[in-house]
């Protein structure tokens, strides 16, 4: 704050503005002042520049777990990311086969594969079996007006929602699958193959109670902590009723066995004006997890997905030195991300991931 | 090597600019219209409003065209100048002519693999609208596609349909564009990769896309290619763009 003033008040007869309205009526310098001028003002911690919300440059927002907070849900979760909170329920359906159009099978229900590379992202895909959704409430961001048809923002953030859950291949196919094996009894094949009755598909509807940025992190790591909390009851396909029953007693109900752990870090590069030709230093800011007013200023945004659960299994991998599995970049809007820098990004999401790791394990 | 587009431009009369593209059987048009009005709503005071549409093969758009649009629109708006043309609106239009057989699979082809593919041709399409609009620009763009299989050996850079077909299932997929000065302008990486991998990707695409000695002759990138010698995608664009001068100078030239 002291940065910001300090230059008006070299000059008596100059405007004064407090804070929030220089904000609100240059947000671009006013960003741009803090980022620079810190270096000479804070003698004591010249080396990080801070932010107008006190951060350095790379410092993320630390992040509130709560799951389990929606009582007719399958599984949920409250994630806060500052000013950004988002509830995440997760609630399981069932498809009956025959209501699958076209009768497409997807014959592959031997024997419980365990098998870590089975590929069943088009299994889950062509059927939807994972149905994210996103909604943002009235009042979470001055742009959204509510009473409209979901916004391109909300589109858009949906699909890279869905992308990211079906291209991580998180959740297996395997736990969503109701099989039932005929009963071999007096029949004279001892091991008919076991037939796929239904599919559990999963509603994962994410509500937006505020955004202050960072939104798709907030959202996925709500969908992260809402699916890992999710139990699904037991299933089963009766002979006699020809339905498909579930179990009611909770102790048969299972968890979702989840591949690996991505965690989404975004970025957003602020681009400085040097309008008099004498700015000294880098004009170019990297902001780890922005907040709504750095986005509104920053044109240029990079998120990195990382999963560093597989360290020990991957480090052979090449390329993954420091163990970090990249699952997902997307970069968009600027010139300034090279490819250099994109190697630092990864590397201070994989931190990221450490921090998000253990908020997640202090649920369970 | 994959074969280069091929472009025509300014193909509709109505619009002010527009290119007809095709690339590894997609086919895109594209329209401009602008710099025109703009609703008070989406009025900048200080640039040009950027809109896209995305008009898929079949269908009306879906979330999926939204996010195109979005990765559009951010992309274009560094590539425009749209501080030269404040409170306007530049309007881009981008239909979806046909697909690869292999990706036409009907309405479940949503794929998100399919959608990567697609969006190098999405901005060449527009890129290419936009120079036949003649609206000022700031640079230029190439973008391609980088696929690494599953058993890692080869990566396949700009692939057919086809070619992800058989080589299914992909361990990783990359779009990448590079302005004019060989800058990352956008990426969209997904599957399982490491940095060092990512990385050789890049410098991949980089090649294919804006490889060559950045000389500023004009006509001379098309008669190198008559020998079959691999060009690279900024070489392309310099052609494409030399033709479209040389048909505008005709009545110069012609004596």
């Amino acid at each position: 704050m002291a940065a910001t003033t300090s230059a008006a008040q070299q000059h008596p007869p100059a405007l004064t503005f407090p804070r929030p309205i220089f904000a609100a009526l240059s947000p671009h310098p006013f960003l741009q002042a803090h980022l620079s001028s810190t270096a000479n003002d804070r003698n004591n911690s010249s080396k990080a520049p801070f932010r107008a919300n006190g951060r350095t440059p790379t410092e993320f927002r630390s992040p509130g777990i709560n799951t389990g907070s929606l009582t007719h849900c399958n599984g949920s979760a409250v994630v806060r990311l500052g000013n950004t909170a988002v509830v995440c329920g997760v609630r399981a359906e069932i498809l009956k086969e025959e209501d699958i159009p076209g009768g497409r099978t997807f014959a592959s229900t031997e024997e419980e594969d365990e098998n870590e590379d089975e590929d069943d992202t088009e299994e889950l895909s062509t059927l939807r079996l994972l149905v994210p959704n996103v909604e943002l409430s009235t009042g979470s961001t001055p742009q959204h007006i509510p009473g409209n048809a979901p916004s391109t923002f909300a589109q858009t953030l949906v699909t890279r929602l869905r992308n990211t859950l079906l291209s991580t291949r998180l959740v297996r196919a395997s736990d969503l699958r109701i099989a039932y094996t005929p009963s071999s009894a007096g029949s004279d094949s001892e091991s008919e193959p076991p037939q796929v009755k239904a599919y559990w598909v999963l509603y994962i509807d994410t509500l937006f109670i505020s955004i202050d940025g960072s939104a798709f992190d907030a959202a996925f790591l709500a969908i992260l902590a809402a699916l890992r909390n999710t139990r699904i009851p037991r299933a089963y396909y009766d002979e006699e009723f020809e339905a498909v029953l579930c179990d009611d007693d909770p102790k048969s109900a299972r968890v979702l066995r989840l591949r690996g752990l991505p965690v989404p870090s975004t970025f957003a590069v602020f681009e400085g004006r040097d309008e008099d030709g004498d700015a000294e230093g880098k004009l170019e800011w990297i902001l780890s997890d922005p907040d709504a007013f750095e986005e509104s200023v920053c044109k240029e945004s990079v998120c990195v997905v990382v999963d560093c659960s597989a360290a020990g299994a991957s480090a052979s991998r090449k390329g993954s030195t420091d163990g970090a599995v990249v699952r997902k970049i997307e970069k968009s809007g600027g010139t300034v991300v090279g490819r250099e820098d994109m190697k630092v990004l990864v590397g201070r999401s994989a931190e990221r991931w450490g921090v998000w790791h253990k908020a997640l394990k202090e649920q369970i | 090597m994959a074969p280069l587009p091929t472009a025509d431009l300014t193909t509709l009369h109505r619009a002010d600019g527009s290119a007809t593209y095709t690339h590894l059987s997609h086919t895109i048009i594209g329209s401009v219209n602008g710099p025109i009005e703009v609703q008070r709503r989406d009025e900048l005071p200080s640039s040009a409003t950027l809109e896209v549409n995305i008009r898929p093969a079949g269908g009306v758009g879906t979330p999926r065209e939204r996010h195109l649009e979005t990765l559009v629109h951010d992309t274009l708006r560094s590539v425009v100048l749209v501080e030269k043309i404040p409170r306007t609106l530049v309007q881009v239009t981008l239909q979806v002519r046909s697909l690869p057989e292999e990706e036409s699979g009907g309405a479940d082809s949503s794929t998100t693999a399919s959608s990567l593919t697609l969006l190098p041709h999405l901005l060449h399409t527009s890129l290419l609208a936009l120079l036949s609009a003649s609206i000022p620009l700031r640079t230029t763009l190439t973008s391609t596609v980088v696929a690494i299989p599953r058993d890692g050996q080869g990566m396949l850079v700009s692939p057919t349909a086809n070619e992800l077909l058989r080589r299914r299932p992909m361990r990783s997929i990359h779009v990448f564009a590079f302005d004019g000065e060989g800058k990352l302008l956008l990426n969209e990486s997904e599957g399982e990769f490491g940095v060092e991998e990512w990385d050789e990707a890049c410098e991949m695409a980089e090649e294919v896309c804006c490889k060559g000695d950045g000389g500023v002759g004009l006509g001379e990138g098309m008669d190198v290619d008559g020998e079959g010698q691999a060009q690279s995608l900024e070489a392309w664009l310099r052609g494409v763009v030399g033709r479209k001068v040389e048909v505008e100078q005709r009545w110069r030239v012609a004596t």
